[in-house]
């Protein structure tokens, strides 16, 4: 099949995110996220490490509207979060890719169904119900394809690839967003170690060649430190490091962690 | 708050010296189940409160039941022709419901799943309504639509439909909960409403164990159909009603052949159908 590449870039201008005293507390009590400050600028690679149960997870959601804040204002690209109604968070959302640990693709259904899910927030509901996408949202979905390298499974069944490559499909599924921020929240965890790098590699590529803000969560700091050019450490949901990579020493990751570092905290390789 | 590196490295004890957890309590409970079950079976068979029956009276009668059971060994096969329409009757409501009751449950299954339906309010109305639905007999439907629009093959229909939804819209509810909320959720993630995030991630999912639900039920119909005949909804039944009243039990056995012969088919032919979707 030949995809033809148009000369527009995918994203058309990277968002910023603007956190002030942020707090996200759950139904259940616990406080996920305390007073966090933050300034992300556009075009950023940012990669936020921390512990298990530290935040991570919560500070992505909160960006892109997942989880609600529980207080402080937090503005990204033009929208104002906490005052954000349903159908505002949902066109938010249109403009972000998000990626997981999980892959979280429909299995059963083919990659080119699963990555046009990237164009829901631009089609309408009877055109999804009758699964007729525009022949304009396929062709960005083959484009995206391509760009992760695996538009030759186009008509696989999601369940057939293998992780890495289901990885690359999520990735696509973002990327068929056109979007103006993409959120990464452990994306190589399930990954063997040169697959982790080579989609690590994709998500900078992503930042370097369209100018995408890219904000990945990781928890090792090897990765955190090669694949990011600015680090935020969390701890118990506090910011407590937020600087360049070449600043991130190993006593610095000592801080975040809040022990001495370990061979298991890098990935090696 | 966080765990020293050395904790992991620590000396273990040997082998020998293994300290067993001690093995959480509550395995009382198990057995106080069965001894409900047992207190309630004895009940049950006791002659104060129990239901009134005995296998004396199969003994006793048992000559009667194997006259019976000798007729019924020799189906009259020239009855054929005058079972024709009322299997073709019989089958058509099997189809009409069927088809029908999956229209209706498809939508229905997702709006009584709590990942498909966040809200509460709907979903508690979706859910009540379904379980009154469920929780009235098909042969009950049947009686009351044949007084409410009289004898034919549309109550039967219709009792049919009743009966298939509940069956269909619980199993398949209960196979979206099962399911994996990952593609729910990337498609909440992309901006998606949660009717186009039901098309494009939860349907691929659960088609599968819809599919498999409504062949079931057709096969539930052809069966259901030949017995809501005898309060007079249509099909076979009418007819089992009528040589059952003149003691044509070889007729009987004809009739039960041709329900058998089409259960198996169903059988077969819905395998097929499954290994190709499943
Ligand atoms: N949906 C939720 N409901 C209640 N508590 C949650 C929820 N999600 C996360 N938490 C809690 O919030 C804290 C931070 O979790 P999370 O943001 O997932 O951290 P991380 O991604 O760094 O592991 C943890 O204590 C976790 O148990
Ligand atoms: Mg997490």
């Amino acid at each position: 099949m030949v995809v033809e590449h148009t000369s527009t870039p995918i994203a058309p201008s990277p968002w910023s995110v603007s956190m002030r005293d942020v707090s996200v507390r759950y139904a259940s009590g616990v406080v996920a996220l305390k007073n966090v400050s933050l300034d992300i600028e556009p075009g950023e690679m940012v990669s936020v490490v921390g512990l298990s149960g530290s935040g991570k997870s919560s500070l992505i959601r909160t960006i892109n509207g997942l989880v609600p804040l529980t207080s402080g204002s937090l503005h990204v690209g033009g929208f104002q979060l906490e005052t954000a109604r349903a159908g505002e968070l949902r066109r938010l959302r249109g403009h972000i890719g998000m990626i997981f640990q999980g892959f979280n693709l429909a299995k059963r259904t083919s990659v080119l169904n699963n990555v046009l899910v990237g164009r829901l927030a631009h089609t309408t509901t009877l055109r999804t119900l009758l699964g007729a996408y525009r022949a304009s949202d396929r062709q960005i979905a083959f484009e995206a394809l391509e760009r992760v390298g695996i538009l030759p499974k186009v008509w696989d069944r999601a369940s057939s690839l293998s992780g890495g490559q289901q990885q690359r499909v999520a990735i696509a599924r973002a990327l068929c967003q056109q979007p103006r921020l993409v959120l990464a929240d452990e994306p190589v965890a399930s990954l063997d170690p040169p697959t982790a790098h080579e989609v690590m590699g994709d998500l900078r590529r992503i930042n370097q060649e369209l100018g995408i803000t890219v904000i990945t969560n990781l928890h090792l700091i090897d990765l955190a430190r090669r694949y990011g050019t600015r680090i935020i450490g969390l701890r118990a949901g506090e910011v407590v490091f937020d600087g360049a990579v070449e600043a991130a020493t190993d006593e610095v990751f000592a801080e975040i962690y809040g022990r001495s570092v370990a061979s298991e905290d890098a990935l090696g390789l | 708050m966080a765990v020293s590196a050395d904790d992991t490295t620590a000396v273990r004890p040997t082998p020998s010296a293994v300290t067993v957890p001690a093995r959480p309590g509550g395995r009382w409970k198990s057995w106080c189940a069965v001894a409900v079950v047992v207190l309630i079976t004895a009940i049950t068979l006791s002659p104060q409160w129990g239901i009134d029956f005995s296998l004396v009276a199969i003994a006793r009668n048992w000559q009667n039941g194997t006259d019976k059971i000798l007729l019924l060994l020799v189906p009259d096969w020239g009855f054929f022709p005058r079972t024709v329409p009322a299997l073709a009757e019989t089958l058509q409501m099997a189809v009409i419901a069927t088809a029908v009751a999956a229209a209706v449950s498809l939508p229905l299954s997702l709006a009584t799943a709590r990942l498909t339906n966040p809200n509460a309010i709907t979903r508690g109305i979706a859910r009540t309504v379904l379980n009154v639905v469920r929780s009235i007999p098909d042969l009950l439907y049947a009686a009351i639509l044949v007084a409410m629009v009289g004898v034919g093959a549309l109550p039967g229909i219709i009792a049919l439909l009743l009966f298939n939804v509940g069956i269909i819209v619980k199993m398949v509810s209960e196979s979206i909960e099962a399911n994996d909320p990952g593609a729910l959720e990337a498609g909440r993630a992309a901006g998606g409403t949660q009717l186009q995030i039901n098309r494009s991630a939860a349907l691929p999912d659960i088609l599968p164990s819809f599919v498999n639900q409504t062949l079931y039920v057709l096969e539930l119909n052809v069966r259901a159909s030949s017995v809501l005949g005898l309060v007079g909804a249509g099909g076979l039944g009418l007819l089992i009603d009528a040589v059952r009243t003149f003691y044509r039990y070889d007729q009987l056995s004809l009739i039960i052949v041709e329900i058998l012969i089409i259960v198996m088919a169903l059988d077969v032919l819905s395998n097929a159908v499954r290994r190709r979707l499943v």
